[in-house]
């Protein structure tokens, strides 16, 4: 007999990881939510304690001495045998390094790359906007980031096409749970990186705007950064930027091109964009969860957790929940809190590249609305989305030109 | 009023100053300059910092009628 109950928790069997209709995971994480306030999801070999509410997964975030991104994922808890940094860190050793790095993320350093954000992305929009119809996530929403990305590091973004295949590959194999596929594909990232970093050892520029050089030069407790170090900081970087900001711009462009009566509200006042952009992270973030791994025995509220406990910290459960934000999955351009959401998590390991995710969104609303005001999602198309990390393979829109 | 921003909360999301800019500014990390303090405030900025308050995801700035400052 399947357990109902497992240490006095509700046990559900949800599967997050499936292809489904659009929004559909939306649908099944709501339902989980208000079944119950904790639950303990079966359909892993380690299982998971799934945290629902925003009050509790915020306060998870925050009990970051005892829940630790040994485990990043509650879906795939294994994956975290892929070394990851600054992630793997915890404590003061995380501090350290987020030190170091935050300079390049703060919103103004960002500010910085901004003029740069612009001309790139309306390079990207000239050539797609003649042609009246394209497809937004492979033909935009992933060249995108990945430029923006490769210009983070000083790197040319003429290597952009040959990297976003590496990059694809890579991240694909890891969400599929498949490390042969995903170390072949890792091995020509890390030979790129590896050339870049040499690069800069050899030719330092400025560490005050030179991230690699930063790097290279920088020492915790007197100790530089390994090479490898470097390289995963490169690699992490490159997994957290890509596919995330790919898949909030495919969820964002979906929504506007069914709802035009939103998308002519951000055309009359762009002013109101950067209030859009909150109120998108919130409703359809694409991280719908983080994992924790428990270290010492802990009661949380009704829950008993031991050691070795993997914690589902749920974001898209916390950023729908009606106890927090008022009906919830209506997207509204004055909600008084949407800046509250946890799209970006909570706690030390918050997102390092939030700032840059937000510059990166607002500059393609604004410059893609000023040269194509007006299109639609292609007749006939289903909209599919990718479980695990949230991600549609394909979105077909057109225009009039 | 006064307002106060727990510094041990403060992770730099940058929602306080983006939203209270004539109260708040930042530092070359992102977070917010003035964590960690506790002042009192005029009351033209009293809407500022409670937009502050509900903008930020940690919870670590709260708008109070009563306090001690930490620079009396």
């Amino acid at each position: 007999m399947t357990e109902t109950t497992h240490r006095g928790c509700p046990v559900a069997h949800t599967d997050f990881t499936g292809t489904t209709p659009i929004y559909e995971h939306y649908r099944m994480l709501d339902q989980d939510r208000e079944e119950a306030r904790f639950l303990f999801n079966d359909t892993t070999e380690r299982g998971f304690f799934m945290l629902q509410r925003y009050d509790d997964v915020r306060e998870g975030f925050q009990q970051h001495e005892n829940w630790t991104t040994a485990v990043r994922s509650a879906l795939r808890p294994d994956v975290s045998g892929e070394p990851l940094l600054p992630q793997d860190l915890n404590g003061a050793e995380h501090v350290k390094l987020r030190r170091i790095l935050n300079q390049f993320f703060a919103p103004a350093a960002v500010r910085r790359m901004e003029p740069m954000a612009q001309q790139r992305c309306i390079e990207l929009i000239e050539e797609i906007q003649g042609v009246g119809s394209c497809d937004f996530v492979a033909e935009f929403a992933i060249r995108y980031p990945t430029d923006m990305f490769l210009a983070l590091l000083g790197l040319p973004v003429s290597d952009g096409e040959q990297f976003l295949e590496w990059s694809d590959d890579y991240f694909s194999a890891l969400l599929a749970g498949d490390p042969a596929r995903a170390a072949a594909a890792k091995s020509s990232i890390m030979s790129y990186f590896d050339d870049a970093v040499n690069e800069r050892r050899a030719n330092p520029r400025d560490p005050k705007e030179d991230m690699v050089t930063r790097l290279v030069e920088a020492r915790i407790d007197d100790v530089p950064l390994t090479q490898d170090e470097i390289l995963t900081i490169c690699l992490t970087l490159m997994l957290a930027g890509l596919d995330t900001t790919r898949s909030a711009l495919g969820y964002i462009y979906a929504h506007l091109a069914n709802n035009p009566a939103d998308r002519q509200a951000l055309i009359d006042d762009p002013a109101l964009i950067p209030k859009a952009v909150e109120e998108f992270l919130r409703l359809y973030p694409l991280v719908f969860q983080a994992g924790r791994e428990v270290q010492e025995p802990q009661r949380f509220e009704d829950l008993k957790l031991d050691t070795g406990d993997v914690v589902w910290l749920g974001v898209a459960q916390a950023n729908r929940d009606p106890r927090k934000f008022e009906n919830p999955d209506q997207f509204d351009l004055h909600r008084p809190n949407a800046n509250q959401h946890l799209a970006f998590g909570g706690g030390p390991h918050r997102c390092l590249g939030m700032h840059l995710a937000r510059l990166e969104l607002k500059v393609v609303l604004e410059e893609w609305h000023k040269r194509i005001p007006e299109y639609r999602v292609a007749p006939g198309t289903e909209l599919r989305e990718r479980g695990v990390q949230l991600s549609m393979a394909s979105l077909p829109l057109e225009w009039e030109v | 009023m006064f307002i106060s921003i727990e510094a041990d909360k403060c992770m730099g999301h940058g929602r306080c100053y983006a939203v209270a800019p004539d109260l708040l500014s930042d530092d070359d990390e992102g977070f917010v300059a003035e964590r960690g303090r506790c002042w009192s405030i005029p009351d033209a900025l009293i809407g500022q910092a409670e937009d502050a308050a509900d903008a930020c995801p940690e919870g670590a700035i709260a708008v109070l009628a009563t306090a001690t400052p930490t620079d009396a």
